[in-house]
């Protein structure tokens, strides 16, 4: 069945978090459902829609940033009650707009996910889970990682409360009480759970997650065990998900997936009989989405899907047919609604016009004052900065309430910056001396009107690590930037997993000394990525790593006075002992290191490497071949007398071709990272071999795995 | 929204900017284009099956529709239409690096094969000026020459770089047309028959031009950049980060005016308002643009715009109806409408929180204020620009220091600026223990352009997040890298330029101030700078006569000082005498040069012949040895053959060789003569080019250098 939807803006309100946007259920039959909105002013805007017209129910007054909107009521009845938290505040309201619950949960740090089941009340701030009983403190929970979503199975199905907790470090905590019941594991860090069906299903325990890369599925959490139902991966590389829900707006009876994702991507996917997800629908929105919700709201018995997004606007994909209205004139017709809605806004323009000109010429004054400052408030930037798995490179993500005039890109590392089709900015690469002032990358893009997000690609090398610096400039008056930082880890390129192979051989690196727990603790988040900052609770920990660009494993298991890494690549040990020692030193701590290194693994390597480097020697040398092949093709008239090998090449030309532009410099990498290999091998051996990286560049050119082995024992 | 009415698949590849269609029997329309191999593909859909395969024509066995042409050279540029006076259809012009050949693909016969040493980059068909019949012009190297139907060399001029684009419009409103030129200089220049009109300065290779309506047209150069003119003055203009690479003049939305469609190289086509340069229509192609045509395809009295990639893909599209009202995408004009407002609106309301919260700040910096970077209002930024000489450290260099007159620091300095910078910006960034109040850049521009600097640099405190942006512009002048130092110990140039202007030296002074970065201004016309890109001095006096000398060994700088004063001075003819010796012996050296690798080429074409009769011989003998079954002789046949042919290999390396060096000099032949004629302005200097030109014919060095020096041929 072909969908059909169509987009149409409701109302603006200021920047969204995700998931601060729900509908309001129906009052009586086929009526048209209320949105509740809050945004980052700390306002909560609840309207209806008369005839194309955003109606308020109330407004509440701003304050305080709000991070989510949930609703709820007493159990069985409709959930018709608006709680928000702002900060470590909860409030709530009812749908009239009175105010009735202000609570103050006491938590040192603000709160980033809620739940409301009649009247309990779960609340997460980044590593604390607390649930509440009519305001009565009940069960506390520390997490190892942090908390970004979390959800209760309903109790009603199940009988009991069971919180899950989204967590950063790739897994669902399902408590019970202030307990871990079990912990369910997934590729990716979780970013949103939503009961499935929002009723949890048959059982109640069906659970949707979305993850920050992407991927998107559902799992039963059973009184004993997770059962995963299926995994939607996420092989277009769209963004992460921010917002799902369950509503059946294809109308076969089935309840369909929503899914909202940070690029601005939404999708609905259809159950097919096999309860298996498959994609319906897909529309891109400029910005990022917030949050999602099926219902109806523009017209009676018309079924939308109701979208927030960043910036705020809060907009539907309608199942409504849209006519235009073809008069005679030259130019489109509009409806009256819209011409009214259009002079209303003109008018509200022209009176702001004149507030803001005596606002810049008061501005302009103070600037003949000795005495006054300029001190312009600070804009809210969404930036995410993550590793990609596919690519192994970095991808930066920056979004502005308002258009972007440009951005400088500054870094004290050496890193690639690649290009995104997406990006319409035109770059410019400025040359940069590194010594006095130690730049490696400056880069300006300039963007084009109406940008409001910007996506970059970035490629890192391990070992090189620094900073990344980012100076946004909107189109705002008075003009400012802000500066945004994000770290290039000395390991950058590796990845959290949940258990690694122990049968390969390893190097192991140790380290003994007069160190605490939160020291060694916080040069492990120094050198690695998604590592949580706070010191773990307990006397040690151990963490599992997967290099994502060449599938090498790094296990880090440490406590106060001891650390032990264990590592099949020996670059990896290596990177790792430059760095903490002199990390170390500059902390004037008196370390103890010792290594052991195993020969096996620097060819246990170089075999991981070699289906990747035969691949791509494979894939480089039959794209050079293509032109020529066509050249013939056309010469000849066609390709038959061809032996089968070029045929297929011929064939598959369109796909190399694709696969080759996708990697760009994929070889050169695996050639650095091999020279890199060898380089370590002998200088744990306290051997120096740079002169002989060109003998090694010259077997690479000819590659064979075993003269390459051949050569890193021998040489 | 408007789809294509027809898509084709060619299954050839398309060369980029070498499209066209012609009707080769006077009435079907086919589409031409060059591909690989040196081949030119003719798509003719209408005439299916009648034709034969013959001379030049083969018939292509992928698809019937398809004749190849075989050129045997890489083709460069292809063009079609009526170029003689009783053909029925239109002529085929296909230009490569050495020749053109005029071609009828109706009767499949040549009807001319000129050799052209300088190359053929660019190519148009069409009437010229008051010249009678209609000429194909080509641009080549430095050289614009135009050959009527017989293939006589009927026009002839020079231009001050390569040519890369040319169209044909009446740029002057005087009902002939003039050719546009545009060159690797970054010039567009507007020659009436062969004089100079005007000369547009643009800041990147001028790649495609196409003329709009009337005397506007539109412009594309390397860097990404579209526009388009009226006369000499620039309507808009949009910068992409992709490149465009083929534009054309199109009425697609149907309302009586054209269009700009540009194919860009990411494969989309965009068509513009000529007006505004806002975007009416876009589509996408898989692969990159080749080349925007339009032409009468399906034969039904309407005009399609034909636009095809690089990968043979063929879209054509037809006018918009007047049902879509100039409406092509598929959006809500309505909705576009109130989203804008609305957006507008959230600019304003920000833009007056802004100054709301800097009305609350107050002097006194508390932890929160000095992340948002308040600074005393008023902070004015200064700029200064002085020429700085060449010490050991850094090479002579404009320098642009910019300061804060408080404890305020700049963080960073971005200067966005054409033409003088690898890209479209600078940027400097100093490391966090360097930060102060001042900072100095800089700047080296490449060649004597007068350039706008826009600057933007972010000021705030030393631990800031957010920083305030200032944006100035500034102008550095024309002739910016001369410094009014002068080491007494240089010699006195021996190069100099003698004129005469009506004017008063009062005037000259104001130029001098104007084009010059002196430090103060100057009251006295007579003035000595050190050229600080090149070396020597550039001396500039002025007699009570009126009579001006320019002392520079320079004839470049020259003739760009003659330039600059006469537009200045509004001078419309000017004579000079000259007399550069360096120069002129140069060229004296370079002529002689090119009567060598004349005489070499000659001699290689001969040795060339005698060697293809000895292969025939040989292949001959061979294959006799071969039926005779003497396979001892055969083998010896076919081994001279191998060396034979191997000889071969290395004299066409040779003669390669020996045409690549013969062009640089015919280049620098043309650049001198173009140069001779920049030391004169109007009349006086398109006498002085035809009279050099002439000079060259008759291989008259002596003449030529008279000319050079004296301004004209007689006395």
């Amino acid at each position: 069945m072909e969908l059909n939807l169509k987009h149409v803006d409701y109302l603006q309100v200021g920047v969204t978090s995700p998931k601060t946007m729900k509908l309001l259920p129906a009052v009586g039959r086929k009526a048209t459902q209320k949105v509740a909105v809050a945004d980052h002013d700390g306002v909560v805007n609840c309207f209806g829609m008369k005839k194309g017209e955003a109606v308020p129910v109330f407004r509440s007054l701003p304050g305080q940033k709000i991070s989510r909107l949930e609703l709820g009521g007493a159990l069985g009845t409709p959930q018709e009650k608006i709680f928000v938290c702002s900060g470590s505040e909860v409030r709530g309201y009812t749908k009239k707009g009175k105010q009735f619950l202000s609570f103050e949960a006491n938590l040192t740090e603000s709160i980033n996910a809620m739940r409301v089941s009649g009247a309990d009340l779960f609340v997460c701030a980044s590593y604390i889970y607390n649930h509440y009983c009519d305001c009565k403190d009940q069960d506390y929970f520390l997490s190892g990682d942090k908390i970004n979503d979390m959800v209760c199975l309903p109790v009603e199905t199940v009988g009991r409360t069971v919180p899950v907790l989204a967590c950063q470090d790739r897994v669902l905590r399902i408590l019970q009480g202030s307990e871990l019941l079990y912990d369910f594991e997934i590729s990716g860090p979780p970013s949103v759970l939503e009961l499935h069906n929002r009723d949890g299903g048959k059982d109640g325990e069906e659970v949707l997650y979305g993850t920050a890369d992407g991927k998107l599925g559902l799992v039963q959490l059973t009184r004993s065990a997770p059962v995963p139902k299926w995994e939607v991966d996420n092989e277009k590389k769209k963004g992460g998900v921010l917002c799902i829900d369950t509503f059946d707006i294809l109308g076969d009876g089935v309840k369909d997936i929503l899914v909202g994702r940070d690029d601005g991507t939404v999708e609905i996917y259809g159950l097919d009989n096999s309860n298996e997800p498959t994609l319906r629908f897909e529309s891109v929105l400029t910005e990022s989405v917030t949050s999602i919700q099926g219902g109806c709201v523009g017209k009676e018995s018309y079924d939308e899907v109701v979208t927030a997004t960043y910036t705020g606007w809060v907009s539907g994909l309608t199942t409504e047919p849209q006519q235009m209205e073809a008069g005679p004139g030259d130019e489109v017709k509009m409806s009256r609604e819209t011409q009214a809605k259009v002079a209303a806004l003109r008018a509200e323009l022209e009176q702001l016009q004149v507030k803001v000109m005596q606002g810049r010429e008061k501005y302009q004054q103070s600037s003949q004052s000795s005495t006054a400052v300029s001190a312009v408030p600070v804009f809210s930037i969404n930036d995410r900065f993550t590793l990609c798995q596919e690519d192994a490179s970095y991808s930066l993500t920056l979004e502005v309430q308002t258009a972007i005039d440009n951005l400088l890109l500054q870094s004290d590392v050496p890193i690639d910056l690649l290009d995104v089709d997406k990006n319409s900015a035109v770059v410019s690469f400025s040359e940069c001396d590194s010594e006095p002032n130690g730049n490696f990358l400056l880069a300006t893009y300039r963007c084009q009107a109406n940008t409001t997000r910007l996506e970059l690609k970035v490629r890192s090398i391990e070992g090189q690590y620094g900073t990344l610096q980012a100076y946004v400039t909107p189109r705002l008056q008075p003009k400012t930037c802000q500066v945004r930082q994000y770290q290039i880890k000395p390991l950058s390129l590796h990845q959290r997993i949940h258990s690694i192979d122990h049968g390969r051989p390893t190097n192991t690196l140790r380290l003994v000394g007069q160190f605490s727990f939160a020291e060694i603790h916080s040069w492990v988040v120094f050198c690695l990525p998604e590592v949580p900052e706070k010191t773990p609770a307990g006397e040690n920990i151990t963490f599992y790593f997967q290099n994502t660009f060449l599938g090498t494993q790094l296990e880090a298991s440490y406590c106060k006075g001891e650390g032990n890494f264990k590592s099949d690549n020996i670059s990896t040990i290596s990177i790792l002992k430059d760095v903490l020692s002199k990390e170390a030193t500059k902390r004037k701590i008196n370390l103890n290191i010792s290594y052991e290194v195993n020969e096996d693994s620097v060819s246990h390597t170089l075999k991981m490497i070699h289906p990747k480097l035969e691949y791509q020697l494979l894939l480089a040398k039959k794209v050079q071949l293509i032109d020529a092949l066509k050249e013939l093709q056309v010469h000849e008239g066609n390709a038959d007398f061809l032996i089968p090998e070029y045929r297929n090449i011929l064939d598959d030309s369109a796909r190399l071709l694709e696969e080759y532009k996708k990697q760009p410099a994929h070889l050169e990498r695996l050639y650095g990272m091999i020279t890199d290999l060898f380089i370590d091998k002998f200088k744990f051996k306290g051997q120096n071999v740079k002169t002989k990286v060109s003998q090694l560049l010259e077997i690479l050119d000819n590659y064979d795995l075993n003269s390459l082995v051949d050569f890193f024992n021998d040489a | 929204m408007l789809v294509p009415i027809f898509t084709l698949k060619l299954n050839h590849k398309i060369n980029p900017r070498m499209v066209t269609v012609g009707k080769f029997d006077g009435v079907h329309p086919c589409l031409t284009a060059a591909t690989q191999a040196g081949k030119v593909f003719i798509h003719n859909p209408h005439t299916r099956g009648k034709r034969q395969t013959a001379h030049r024509l083969s018939q292509s066995t992928q698809d019937s529709d398809i004749t190849l042409l075989n050129i045997n050279q890489a083709v460069s540029c292809l063009a079609a239409g009526t170029l003689g006076p009783n053909t029925t259809g239109d002529t085929l012009l296909v230009g490569s690096q050495t020749n053109l050949l005029a071609y009828d693909v109706h009767d499949n016969a040549d009807i001319f094969y000129r050799e052209v040493a300088d190359g053929a980059n660019a190519i148009v068909l069409g009437k010229l000026g008051n010249i009678q019949s209609p000429l194909a012009i080509i641009g080549g190297n430095c050289a614009l020459q135009g050959f009527d139907f017989e293939g006589n060399d009927q026009f002839w001029t020079v231009t001050g770089d390569n040519v890369r684009s040319m169209v044909l419009c009446d740029f002057t409103g005087d009902g002939k047309n003039e050719l546009l030129v545009g060159s690797e200089d970054f010039d567009i220049r507007v020659f009436k028959e062969d004089e100079l009109v005007s000369e547009m300065a643009e800041n990147e290779t001028v790649t495609s031009l196409c003329h709009m309506h009337g005397s506007r047209f539109g412009y594309a150069l390397a860097n990404g950049t579209v526009g388009v003119y009226d006369r000499t003055a620039r309507y808009w203009r949009i910068k992409s980060k992709n490149h465009a690479m083929s534009i054309h003049a199109f009425d697609l939305n149907g309302d009586g005016v054209v269009e700009l469609i540009t194919g860009w190289s990411n494969g989309k086509i965009d068509a513009r308002s000529d007006r505004t340069g806002e975007v009416i229509f876009k589509d996408n192609f898989s692969s990159s643009v080749a080349g925007v045509v339009e032409g009468d395809y399906r034969m039904d009295g309407q005009v399609q715009l034909i636009c095809t990639s690089v990968e043979g893909e063929v879209r054509g599209y037809l006018p918009a109806s007047k049902e879509m009202k100039g409406n092509l995408m598929d959006t809500s004009v309505e909705q576009d409408l109130v989203r804008e407002l609305s957006q507008r609106k959230q600019n304003l309301l920000l833009e007056l929180r802004n100054y709301e919260e800097n009305n609350k700040a107050v002097p006194g910096a508390s932890e929160g204020e000095t992340q948002m970077g308040v600074i005393p209002a008023n902070t004015q930024l200064q700029t200064a620009l002085s020429v700085r000489a060449a010490t050991e450290s850094q090479r002579a260099h404009i320098e642009l220091s910019i300061s804060t007159p408080n404890e305020t620091i700049i963080r960073a300095v971005l200067i966005f600026a054409e033409g003088i910078f690898e890209g479209e910006s600078h940027v400097v960034h100093p490391s966090a223990q360097t930060l102060s109040g001042c900072i100095c850049v800089p700047i080296i521009p490449p060649k004597d352009i007068p350039v706008d600097l826009h600057i933007k640099a972010f000021v705030g405190g030393r631990t800031s997040t957010q920083f305030h942006v200032f944006e100035i512009t500034r102008q550095l002048p024309r002739f910016s890298m001369y410094d009014l130092h002068v080491d007494p110990s240089t010699p006195q140039p021996k190069g100099r330029v003698t004129f005469s202007i009506n004017d008063r030296p009062q005037r000259v002074v104001m130029w001098l101030n104007q084009n010059f970065l002196l430090p103060e201004g100057i009251n006295n016309p007579n003035v000595t700078f050190t050229a600080l890109r090149g070396e020597g001095l550039l001396s500039i006096s002025m007699r009570s006569s009126g009579e001006i000398t320019l002392n520079t060994d320079d004839i470049d700088l020259a003739g760009d000082l003659v330039q600059s004063l006469a537009t200045f001075l509004a001078i419309e003819d000017l004579q000079a005498e000259a007399d550069f010796p360096a120069y002129f012996e140069e060229l004296r050296v370079t002529l002689t040069e090119v009567d060598e690798f004349h005489s070499v080429h000659q001699k290689l074409t001969a040795a060339m012949a005698d060697h293809s009769s000895h292969i025939r011989n040989m292949l001959v003998q061979a294959e006799d040895a071969r039926l005779m079954g003497d396979f001892k002789t055969m083998k010896k046949r076919y081994i001279e053959l191998y060396d034979l042919n191997r000889d071969l290999i290395n004299e066409y390396k040779i003669r390669s060789n020996n045409h690549n060096a013969l062009l640089t000099r015919l280049k620098a032949v043309n650049q001198a003569i173009q140069r001779a004629g920049r030391l004169r302005v109007g009349k006086p200097k398109n006498q002085v080019i035809t009279a050099c030109r002439e000079a060259i014919k008759n291989n008259n060095i002596n003449a030529l250098f008279k000319i050079m020096r004296a301004g004209t041929a007689s006395s």
